[in-house]
């Protein structure tokens, strides 16, 4: 997915390495060095989602993500910051915000968040009570899911997994990205938990015979092929 | 001596001071009557004196008129006077006595029925001619004058008593209150609520003047701790800041690399800084931890469900490195808590066992709850941490092998034991026999 990107961001040096990283990623990359840019970009050039640094000189970020907010601004904005701490990244959640991730971040690991809010606007869900992604069907609400027909036989967190891969199908899901969504932790593991659930589903999934799905990107995550 | 509390120290104090009251009772009231004794003794000397006569004056007749003058007098018309001869027959006087009294002086109660008196002293005397001559008079100015003495005695002392004894009480609630406001603000601060003074009362004086000087010195030491956690907060966002525009660099420089070589040691310097960011990130939590702030959000739960929710999730990571993990809860076992913290601090314990204990190890999560506290203990019968050394792994970056590249920052227990402080708990290291057993013990209630 290549998306048009506005990265608010004063440390230039930061801003250059990721945006040219994040450009490599096949996005265009504009970049604001303060709030007072960032917002007058905004009102200039139509993006597909905002890299929004938390502390900014002049307008800081969460003035700047209040501002859109209050101006009817839906734009995807993911918050960037320096600190860690529970309380900001629910500050910043409430604020409107759609992720929230700690710097530095590597840059197919922001690319692959960005592709899920920008997707996640996008995706309308609700009525239907199964979601499919190639030959996998997945129903949220009964909690079963079925691969060409046959029944899988999942344990909970599978399920989850599962069904998440499903709902981002050909998307690029991260293992931090697994780990908040999946498991509800907001701390890193420190074992492989990630990757031994994703090799059990691939043995369950490819247990009647069909190619595995799930392709490993190498220090970045998982996908699965829709 | 050493008292122990203010309520032995008053105590100790009351019985001292009701020694001193007694005992200085009893002195007035021995001294007093010791003084009457002697003044009425005097008194009936001096009539008897006269009633005698000299030596060389002693005639029967002249004693009977002396006697009947001074029955007669108005200032001795209150002394009795008894005279009788050798074989105890009353010659003469205004009164009786039921016994015979010895020569010299004696002390008279009310057991020797002399009408209109109850306490008094005789003098008895020989006055020639086998006749003695017995005068008494009362030691008590007044009637039911002993009764009226008690009477004083006991409202006087007793007014004495009460008012020391409710001050003492008054005292005594007033300094535990005011300590127990001390108490409770120290208590709240070790909590992790750092806002919380000791009121002062506008009253003054000594003990608002000490809540005063306590309160300053709690803002300084709030001072203190704000300029630390700014310090820490500035460390790592300065040294977070640079550290991510390296770790950018280093990613750019890995897009660009040319050779197999050189991606690789790219990597391994990715991996790098991937460490120092992490040991940031958790020296950030165990402070955000330690702020206390997240009590608040604490709710009920079971934990024993929470084991079963971690252990089920590990089996499989347990499993996929070779080690055993095991569950070990019966029934529900309801805190109060922060759900997710535990959770964390039992998948970070659980993951420690996997990665310092060798392949084949059997790895128990569990619960022991009894009256007073829930014992939650993660075992493992791995080789364990020798009894010396079990102290320096809960210290903050205490790891114990240093040359050992792969066994994360340090800071893992110092994180548990932060969660752990949170909930009023403690966290221990025992020997498991053969292994280490991690022993969290919450407080009920």
């Amino acid at each position: 997915m290549s998306l048009n990107l506005l990265l608010v961001e004063d440390d230039a040096v930061f801003a250059q390495a990721m945006a040219e990283e994040l450009r490599g990623l096949d996005h265009c990359v504009t970049i604001a060095v303060d709030g007072r840019e960032a917002l007058a970009a905004v009102d200039s050039a139509p993006f597909d989602a905002v890299v929004l640094d938390r502390m900014l000189p002049r307008i800081d970020g969460m003035t700047v993500l209040e501002r859109l907010r209050g101006s009817n601004m839906t734009l995807p904005v993911i918050m960037l910051t320096a600190l860690g701490r529970s309380v900001e990244k629910v500050e910043g959640l409430e604020a409107g915000a759609d992720d929230y991730v700690v710097k530095p971040v590597a840059a197919a690991e922001l690319s692959a968040r960005l592709a899920a809010v920008v997707r996640g606007r996008g995706w309308t869900g609700g009525s239907a009570d199964t979601i499919r992604a190639g030959d996998i069907t997945v129903s949220p609400t009964k909690f079963r899911a079925w691969r060409d027909g046959i029944a899988l036989d999942l344990g909970k967190l599978e399920f989850k997994l599962l069904a998440e891969f499903v709902a981002n199908a050909d998307a690029v899901l991260t293992r931090a990205m697994l780990v908040e969504r999946v498991w509800g932790y907001d701390f890193a593991p420190t074992t492989n938990i990630v990757d031994v659930y994703v090799r059990h589903l691939r043995v369950k999934l490819t247990a009647a015979g069909g190619e595995d799905p799930i392709v490993t990107m190498r220090g970045v995550g998982y996908m699965l092929r829709g | 001596m050493r008292f122990r509390s203010l309520r032995a120290l008053t105590l100790a104090f009351l019985l001292a001071f009701l020694v001193a009251t007694i005992g200085t009772g009893f002195a007035i009231h021995g001294i007093t009557l010791q003084t009457i004794e002697r003044l009425v003794d005097r008194r009936i000397l001096v009539v008897s004196d006269a009633i005698a006569g000299a030596p060389g004056d002693r005639r029967p007749a002249d004693v009977f008129r002396r006697i009947d003058a001074a029955m007669r007098e108005r200032d001795t018309g209150d002394i009795g006077l008894l005279l009788v001869d050798a074989n105890g027959n009353r010659l003469g006087g205004n009164i009786a006595l039921s016994r015979r009294l010895p020569l010299g002086f004696s002390t008279i109660a009310r057991d020797d029925r002399i009408a209109g008196l109850s306490a008094g002293r005789a003098l008895v005397r020989d006055v020639g001619c086998g006749m003695t001559l017995t005068t008494v008079a009362e030691t008590e100015p007044f009637d039911d004058y002993n009764a009226a003495r008690t009477r004083i005695y006991l409202i006087g002392f007793g007014s004495i008593v009460l008012i020391v004894v409710g001050g003492m009480v008054f005292f005594v609630v007033t300094i535990g209150r005011r300590i127990g406001e001390t108490r409770r603000t120290v208590e709240a601060i070790i909590d992790g609520d750092m806002t919380r003074r000791v009121p002062i009362h506008p009253s003054g004086g000594e003990f608002a003047q000490q809540a005063m000087a306590f309160n300053r010195m709690l803002d300084r030491i709030s001072d203190l701790m704000a300029s630390i956690s700014n310090v820490s907060n500035d460390i790592a966002h300065d040294l977070r800041t640079p550290l991510a525009r390296l770790r950018s660099q280093l990613a750019l420089a890995l897009r660009r690399a040319e050779t197999e070589a050189q991606r690789d040691d790219l990597e391994a310097a990715i991996a790098m800084s991937d460490e120092l960011l992490a040991m940031f990130a958790a020296m950030l939590r165990i402070a955000e931890v330690e702020g206390g702030d997240r009590r608040a959000a604490f709710t009920q739960f079971d934990l024993a469900d929470l084991v079963r929710e971690v252990g089920d999730m590990m089996q499989p990571v347990a499993a996929d490195s070779g080690r055993q993990l095991d569950i070990a809860v019966d029934g529900p076992t309801r805190i109060v808590g922060d759900r997710q913290l535990l959770g964390q601090a039992m998948v970070n314990l659980i993951e420690n066992a996997i990665r310092h204990t060798p392949a084949g190890t059997r790895i128990e999560i569990g619960i022991l709850a009894n009256a007073a506290a829930t014992i939650l203990t993660v075992t493992d019968d791995g080789p364990g941490i020798p009894a010396d050394r079990r102290k320096l792994a809960l210290r903050r970056f205490g790891r114990l092998d240093p040359s050992r590249h792969d066994a994360g920052h340090g800071l893992g227990l110092a994180l548990i034991d932060a969660i752990v402080r949170l909930h009023r708990g403690t966290l221990s290291l025992e020997d498991a026999v053969p292994g280490l057993r991690v022993v969290i013990t919450l407080p009920r209630n």
